[in-house]
């Protein structure tokens, strides 16, 4: 090493500040590429989609990605060129974390105007970002909304009450018992959910002429499909109680559906909380299937209201309409979930007080 | 038959855990009001033993008799019978979900029925008797290990048992915690409760055992008086258990 260079080295050991200036440069150039088009973009109306496409080609637009990737790449290379150099963890993690946002910054720019540099692009934005359609469809997409979260939950329901019952029962000691629980469980694991509503709909209610609605067969399928899921969460649940429970309780005179329902259940209620509602959020976003069997108007979920107001229109904004109508339901179920684990997984407590 | 003859008796008792033969015929009566102290090497079979007199664990071969009734007899209420006999393990086993007193009201009111006053009332002179009143609206995970031992103890105390299992109860805690548990056994000793204690305590076994057996290799090695024992072991294997322990 030359004098020079190690003095340039001597330089930046003392200098956490260039750590600091390559995650600063890093998340300036995020926020510039995302917030500042999505800025933009409102400032200017999202209707109609002229607008979009003029503020998209607009210098402010064009003036905010090229800024966000001349500071990018300043992050990458300040960020990778001197995180070997900081003297404490907290400063090389900054570095690091600096770079790696450049990387994802002046992706996106180079994305973003790759496809507005396409001929096709205006068709594009007319295709996917008519607004003023979904504005068009929006007491459809209420409606689609609450028949997606009435479906889920009515299956959700029938399905907990069904997968408790098959659960109970592959647990016996009895393999007569366990047998058809089982043969039930693995059957509706192991077909499709948009089989099993055909087939039930078709072989079943179409052909004995049963009384009861597409959107009935729609949660009653979801729901025998849910238990046979819901059945084995249930079985985890309950085997992960440990044995002195049961000891306990049964040398305390009770019965072994006593003990279950004081004992063991409560707890293992608790722990299957966080799987159950992953199955939940999976069953949210099957309810879309249903439209298999073709569901009067009134009757659409969200996938349904999105399909039909795209062959309505021949326009694909409305498919934009319904993923934001699942994410809206599905991104706060996750949200619980991952805190339910993390509090179960950290509880000193265990399982008390949740 | 009840009140009068041994409280129980096990007749040529055998049990196997898969190809593992844990005990190898075991015969054994026990009287009314005695503290019988089970020692011996650990897999010498005597937590097994312990467990087979309440059918947790069930013997492949033999008969138990409680309190004058075959209740190795398939057509036996067992639930009923386990009412009259309590057991406290090693790992406490209290519900984690119910605090200290509805651990101990569960039974009462599910089992024995009993009101949801006179449940309270009992559960709470028990939990009086091993000195755990204050903590009586507390969950099992903010004691101490002994603390949830004595929970333990009345838990299995409020049935009103005619018999008491203790199953290496003190195995499982610190040090310092051992005496208060002891000292929540030898009270109900001295109130002439019948007991079978399994256990590692050399000390406790002499002061409160009017009956000492001394287990190896899933049979009965030495039967008899605590004192006797100690002082002079008959059996070579005794005698070598003895030497390592004390």
């Amino acid at each position: 090493m030359t004098r020079r260079t190690e003095a340039v080295a001597a330089w930046y050991r003392e200098q956490t500040g260039v750590s600091l200036s390559a995650g600063v440069a890093g998340a300036l150039a995020v926020a510039l590429v995302i917030l500042g088009p999505m800025f933009l973009f409102i400032a200017n109306g999202l209707t109609p989609h002229d607008n979009i496409l003029e503020t998209a080609r607009g210098d402010a637009v064009t003036t905010a990605l090229w800024l966000g990737i001349a500071l990018g790449a300043a992050a990458i290379a300040g960020g990778f060129g001197t995180y070997k150099l900081m003297p404490t963890k907290a400063a090389r993690e900054t570095a690091i974390s600096g770079a790696a946002l450049g990387i994802q910054a002046v992706l996106l720019a180079a994305l973003f105007l790759f496809f507005r540099a396409g001929e096709k692009f205006p068709l594009l934005v007319r295709q996917n970002f008519s607004f003023d359609i979904l504005g068009d469809f929006g007491r459809e997409f209420v409606t689609g909304a609450r028949n997606t979260v009435v479906l889920a939950a009515g299956g959700e329901f029938f399905g907990i009450v069904l997968g408790l019952v098959l659960a109970m029962l592959i647990l016996s000691r009895r393999p007569v018992v366990r047998a058809p629980a089982r043969t039930y469980i693995n059957f509706f694991r192991g077909t499709p959910l948009i089989w099993q509503l055909s087939f039930i709909y078709a072989a079943i209610v179409l052909t004995a002429r049963l009384p009861v609605t597409v959107f009935q067969v729609g949660i009653f399928v979801l729901g025998l499909n849910a238990g046979a899921y819901s059945a084995e969460i249930f079985r985890a649940g309950i085997q992960s109680i440990e044995r002195g429970q049961v000891e306990a309780a049964r040398s305390l005179g009770m019965s072994y559906l006593q003990a279950m329902r004081y004992v063991i259940l409560p707890q293992a209620f608790r722990r299957v909380i966080p799987p159950l509602t992953n199955e939940f959020v999976i069953l949210i976003k099957d309810t879309s299937l249903i439209f298999v069997l073709g569901l009067t108007a009134g009757q659409r979920e969200l996938f349904g209201i999105g399909r039909d107001a795209y062959s309505e229109t021949f326009n694909a904004t409305p498919y934009l309409g319904s993923v934001l109508g699942y994410l809206a339901i599905t991104l706060p179920m996750i949200w619980v979930v991952t805190r339910l684990e993390r509090k179960l997984r950290s509880g000193l407590t265990g399982i008390v007080g949740m | 038959m009840d009140g009068t003859g041994p409280l129980v008796r096990l007749e040529g008792i055998h049990k196997y855990f898969g190809d593992l033969h844990v005990l190898k015929g075991i015969d054994l009566e026990l009287e009314r009001g005695s503290v019988l102290v089970v020692i011996g090497p650990s897999g010498s079979g005597k937590s097994t033993l312990l467990r087979t007199i309440n059918l947790l664990e069930e013997p492949q071969e033999g008969k138990v008799i409680f309190d004058g009734h075959e209740i190795t007899d398939i057509r036996t209420d067992l639930n009923k019978v386990r009412t009259d006999i309590g057991i406290v393990f090693q790992a406490y086993n209290l519900f984690p979900h119910k605090k200290v007193v509805d651990n101990i009201t569960l039974a009462l009111r599910k089992v024995l029925k009993l009101g949801e006053k006179d449940a309270r009332k009992r559960a709470l002179e028990q939990l009086e008797h091993v000195g755990m009143i204050e903590k009586s609206d507390v969950y099992p995970s903010q004691l101490s290990g002994g603390q949830q031992q004595r929970v333990a103890i009345a838990r299995a105390l409020a049935m009103k048992p005619k018999l008491m299992l203790f199953d290496e109860v003190t195995s499982a805690l610190d040090p310092e915690l051992v005496k208060e548990v002891l000292d929540a056994i030898q009270l109900l000793a001295d109130e002439g409760m019948t007991m079978v204690v399994v256990t590692h305590e050399m000390g406790f076994a002499r002061e409160v055992g009017t009956r000492l057996l001394f287990m190896d290799d899933g049979k009965i090695v030495e039967d008899g008086n605590p004192r006797d024992i100690f002082t002079n072991p008959r059996d070579e294997r005794t005698q070598s258990f003895l030497s390592h322990v004390l």
